[in-house]
């Protein structure tokens, strides 16, 4: 028994399994955060967005309301899960779980500090894409196997939409691939910490306004919320869902608008580092951790929707569709063949 | 399109016009009255809860003529009386059910003695609707507690309505104004 | 053995989910096990070590035009289609000409030989990156089968506007 033992303890397994109990510990440690970080974006959104209207915001749970996401999370949680008499069951039990999923998933491959990463792969951006392509699954089903027509019509508008603007979103940070001449976000950032003005989104100021547009549509936020209009759909895509599995659908886009501002922060913001010439300019910053920087610029793109959302109406479908297709594509693939010739001729 | 619209257009001036506006909007203090917390004062001569008013010698002063209840569009005041001793007219049970009232203020206007009142209290929901039913004895009690002291005196001073100065000739009445000319 | 655990894995996984894929009644199901039968896919390429494959599978495929599938189909009255007979008639003919085929790889996996080992080595394509290999062989050795291809799409784009533009007449 000893013997099996010994052959089957050595040093390597070991060291394998420190590796993976230490990528367990980082992936607890990330997932915590960023609830905890959607929680509260709830609250923040509610905050901001009731005092641009000249009202408080949630104001009676706790100091200034700041236990509002706790009882949120407690009310939902114990609420009754109604179930329509002829859904789709094992889709509609599936579709929050994907629209969640393919949200978190993409937390693994976002660096938050230097060297800080669950998976440092080389395609990083385009595992981004690959999962916000995902969850557009979780809306299609959710509105489809709900068997109400308000659910239907959001995930046939979500369907639409989505598919819409990823590829805007995908050629826009074309761009910023081809400055960084890598996939893999640490390295981005590291190439935008060598470049002189030390942000990509100033050079790339063409894709950095496209990918703005495309991420608000691929989040379904305001002015781009036509999966979900209230005043036409009632919720949209998960109109049918209470209880926990409505919150799990809360919580995927929070979560999708967290990340969307990450990907801006990383590719167009410089991560966690900030330019030169302000360290040079003031050299105590350097002593501020990366960590802090990346959190300013995920709250600054996070406030931004929110403004957004109070400042800005609903755009109409094929306005929406126009946008999509005649301006942000053409003008992303005009980014695309400025910055390669730029690049080429040795400007930039 | 001309130029300036176009590049009106392009640099979104309205969207950054709206954007600004509402970052300025988000530094004004809120309006928001916390309500259970911070009431709204009530303003003299809101007409709220229901009582019936008592005179010096702490009786009611109602005498049963039930103009109030013939006036009342919804129909919400029942008055029953009976013959007392020597002739007198008893008011038996004076009920008003307050969940049909309308608060128009007619029963005040019709009461020829100032006997049915409406107070300013607005807070009385309640988990029943036996609360709402209101009988004489807690119509009166009602006078106690909202129209306490100075309160009641002042009430029919200022808001009970008509006064004698009510049916006066209205002097500015153009009609009148010919006759004033002519003479 | 984890390669081969892995490897078997993946290929006894995605026989098995296509068969579920051609035997589910209702088609939305089906197209959700293909996009787990995708999945399984990148996983064989990533496996391959062609992360870049595996993450354009992901997105093209399982991304975009699965989309496009579930989209067509959320137009269908699919409570008609539940009942319509899932197969057509001359399925047992298909069923013998696959085994046939089958049964001939089988037969050929023999005389395979493994080809001659090129520039592109695994090492190589770690050190330098699948994105960029890939990038530059196809922007250069290969650079006119990929223009033909994308020649080809422009073909089927334009022909798909073509076919959904309304017809407005000429005065």
């Amino acid at each position: 028994m000893s013997d099996i033992l010994n052959i089957l303890i050595t040093e390597e397994t070991l060291n394998m399994l420190m590796k993976i109990g230490i990528i367990f510990l980082k992936i607890a440690v990330v997932l915590g955060i960023t609830l905890l970080h959607v929680a509260y974006a709830t609250y923040w959104e509610r905050k901001v967005i009731g005092h641009m209207q000249v009202r408080l915001g949630p104001i009676e749970v706790g100091w200034h309301g700041f236990l509002q996401p706790i009882a949120d999370g407690v009310k939902l949680f114990f609420k009754e899960d109604i179930i329509p008499a002829n859904a789709d069951k094992p889709l509609f039990y599936l579709a929050p779980v994907i629209f969640m999923v393919s949200a978190l998933t993409s937390l693994s491959v976002l660096p938050f500090f230097d060297g800080f990463v669950i998976a440092d792969i080389n395609i990083g951006l385009l595992f981004l894409f690959a999962m916000s392509s995902l969850g557009a699954y979780g809306i299609i089903l959710s509105g489809w196997a709900s068997n109400s027509k308000y659910s239907f019509l959001g995930g046939l508008r979500s369907a639409s939409q989505v598919i819409s603007y990823e590829i805007a979103m995908g050629l826009s940070l074309v761009g910023v691939m081809m400055m960084a001449g890598s996939l893999n976000l640490s390295d981005i950032v590291r190439a935008q910490h060598q470049y002189p003005t030390g942000m990509f989104a100033i050079p790339q100021f063409l894709g950095f306004f496209v990918f703005i547009v495309a991420a608000f549509a691929e989040t379904n936020r305001l002015p781009f919320d036509l999966p979900e209009a209230e005043s036409e759909l009632v919720a949209g895509y998960f109109t049918e869902y209470s209880g926990f599995r409505f919150a799990l659908f809360f919580l995927g886009e929070y979560t999708a608008m967290l990340i969307m501002s990450s990907i801006a922060a990383l590719c167009f913001l410089g991560g966690w580092t900030i330019p030169k010439f302000i360290t040079d300019a003031m050299p105590l910053l350097m002593n501020v951790p990366g960590i802090v920087w990346f959190l300013i610029k995920v709250y600054a793109f996070m406030f931004f929707y929110y403004w957004v959302r109070a400042t800005l109406p609903r755009y109409r479908y094929d306005q929406l569709m126009a946008i999509g297709w005649k301006i942000l594509i053409p003008l992303a693939l005009f980014n695309i063949v400025l910055t390669g010739t730029l690049r080429t001729m040795g400007v930039l | 399109m001309t130029v300036r619209e176009f590049i009106k257009t392009i640099f979104f001036v309205e969207i950054l016009k709206g954007l600004a506006l509402t970052l300025r909007s988000m530094f004004t203090p809120a309006v928001t009255r916390r309500y259970p917390k911070v009431k709204r004062p009530v303003k003299p001569g809101f007409r709220g809860l229901h009582a019936l008013a008592k005179d010096k010698n702490g009786r009611m002063k109602c005498v049963g003529c039930g103009l109030c209840g013939a006036y009342c569009p919804s129909k919400c005041i029942y008055i029953y009386t009976s013959d007392g001793e020597d002739h007198t007219k008893v008011v038996d049970r004076y009920e008003i059910e307050v969940l049909r009232c309308i608060y128009c203020g007619f029963c005040v206007e019709a009461c020829p003695f100032g006997a049915i009142t409406l107070s300013e209290h607005y807070e009385y929901s309640d988990y029943s609707r036996e609360p709402f039913y209101m009988t004489k004895e807690k119509l009166l009690s009602n006078w106690d507690k909202y129209f306490a002291g100075e309160k009641g005196k002042n009430y029919f001073k200022k808001f009970w309505r008509p006064l004698s100065e009510d049916f006066r000739t209205p002097e500015g009445q153009a009609v009148f104004n010919k006759i004033k000319n002519a003479k | 053995m984890l390669p081969e655990l892995f490897f078997g894995y993946f290929a006894a996984v995605i026989i098995l989910l296509s068969v579920i894929v051609i035997t589910r009644r209702n088609p939305v199901h089906s197209v959700m096990w293909m996009l787990l039968l995708f999945f399984h896919i990148a996983g064989l390429y990533l496996f391959l070590n062609a992360e870049f494959i595996a993450a354009i599978q992901v997105i093209v495929y399982a991304g975009a035009i699965l989309v496009l599938f579930l989209f067509v189909l959320l137009l269908l009255n699919l409570r008609e289609e539940l009942k319509v007979k899932r197969f057509v008639g001359a399925w047992p003919a298909g069923l013998f000409i696959t085994t046939a085929i089958l049964v001939i790889v089988l037969g050929a996996v023999k005389s395979f030989v493994p080809g001659p080992a090129g520039k592109y080595s695994i090492e190589f394509i770690k050190q330098e990156t699948h994105t960029k290999a890939l990038g530059k062989l196809l922007y250069t050795d290969y650079l006119f089968p990929f223009e033909i291809a994308s020649l080809v799409l422009l073909v089927a784009i334009i022909g798909a506007i073509v076919l959904a533009k309304r017809k407005t007449r000429s005065k």
